[in-house]
């Protein structure tokens, strides 16, 4: 209750403002599934991995209800673009995202870290699955950037910390998105 | 682990003398307000011993009392804080030819490797960045 109160006061954003735009990309976690490789696939991954980040952000917010506002500022462009990435995967037009949405600041909070280290966490496990191999080269940077969370990973890091580990979040997902676009994109 | 007592003192192969302090408290920064509100130069000669003790007392409160204050409420926040987390700050500090601070910060289980790790880059005058530890670089004066 205590949480929700400070979520309100500090203007943080209802979860449920940004269920119109996740309804948009429902299907992207089925979608990747079904697909063969190729570039509908590709697109579908980049969708599946666009909506990963966008939920665990939300869904690792404290306050059960509530989202910073950068964070669902972000989780509302990812789904966003998630929704392009399944219409290019289903007609084969457009161009999927270089890259997945950027922050506007260079601090983390808690909830922001919590939600990108689950969604790399789970972006690498796809694509460990894929490769059939949870010890192929190709997953050896985004296993770099995880060992170095890792090492950082404390109860209350200083912002010093807190940007380090956004950081190495940020190039771990980065990686774990452009070799999804490859792996699925294969034919 | 103090602020106040060096953890290594190192000297490199160029002469400069490097201490190196590790605690897990930020210290608060002293910060000036503005001392007075007019500069008395330009006072009327005439006014000029009346408004010198206001001159005082504002320049006293601007420089001293109110960044004292703050230095005071902020020191027991910085404190708590700095007990709860796991998180570790290396200050290298030189005090020739002027001062400069240099700071590092990792946690409690790195800090030996990287205190050791950054005496030695000190020693043949590197400001290195180990792996465990997060470099900030030079802290405003």
């Amino acid at each position: 209750m205590l949480e929700r109160l400070v979520a309100w006061a500090r203007g943080d954003v209802p979860t449920a403002t940004l269920d119109s735009e996740r309804n948009r990309c429902i299907d992207a976690y089925d979608l990747v599934e079904e697909l063969p490789n190729g570039p509908a696939r590709a697109a579908a991954w980049a969708a599946f991995a666009l909506q990963t980040y966008a939920d665990k952000l939300v869904s690792a917010a404290r306050a059960d209800g509530y989202v910073r506002s950068e964070s669902a500022r972000l989780a509302r462009d990812a789904y966003r673009l998630a929704a392009g990435c399944l219409d290019i995967a289903r007609t084969g037009a457009g161009r999927v995202p270089d890259a997945l949405p950027r922050w506007g600041t260079p601090i983390r909070s808690h909830d922001q870290l919590v939600g990108m280290r689950q969604a790399l966490e789970a972006l690498r496990t796809f694509i460990a699955f894929e490769l059939r191999d949870d010890r192929a080269p190709g997953l050896a940077h985004l296993d770099e950037e995880l060992a170095k969370v890792d090492r950082f990973w404390i109860e209350h890091p200083p912002p010093e910390i807190r940007g380090a580990l956004g950081d190495a979040l940020l190039h771990g997902l980065d990686e774990a998105y452009t070799l999804g676009l490859r792996v699925a994109g294969a034919a | 682990m103090s602020l106040f007592r060096p953890v290594r003192t190192v000297t490199s192969a160029d002469g400069d003398y490097w201490e190196l302090y590790v605690s897990k408290t930020a210290l608060p920064q002293w910060r000036q307000g503005r001392g007075g509100g007019g500069d008395i130069g330009s006072v009327d000669p005439r006014f000029g011993l009346v408004e010198l003790p206001f001159a005082i007392l504002s320049a006293l409160w601007g420089l001293l009392i109110v960044p004292l204050v703050r230095v005071v409420v902020l020191l027991p926040v910085a404190v708590a804080r700095g007990r709860r987390s796991r998180a570790v700050r290396i200050e290298a500090v030189r005090g020739f030819p002027e001062r400069e601070v240099f700071l590092w910060t990792t946690t409690d289980e790195q800090v030996d490797a990287v205190v050791d790790e950054i005496a030695a880059g000190l020693s043949r005058g590197k400001l290195l960045q180990p792996e465990g530890a997060v470099y900030s670089g030079r802290e405003p004066s």
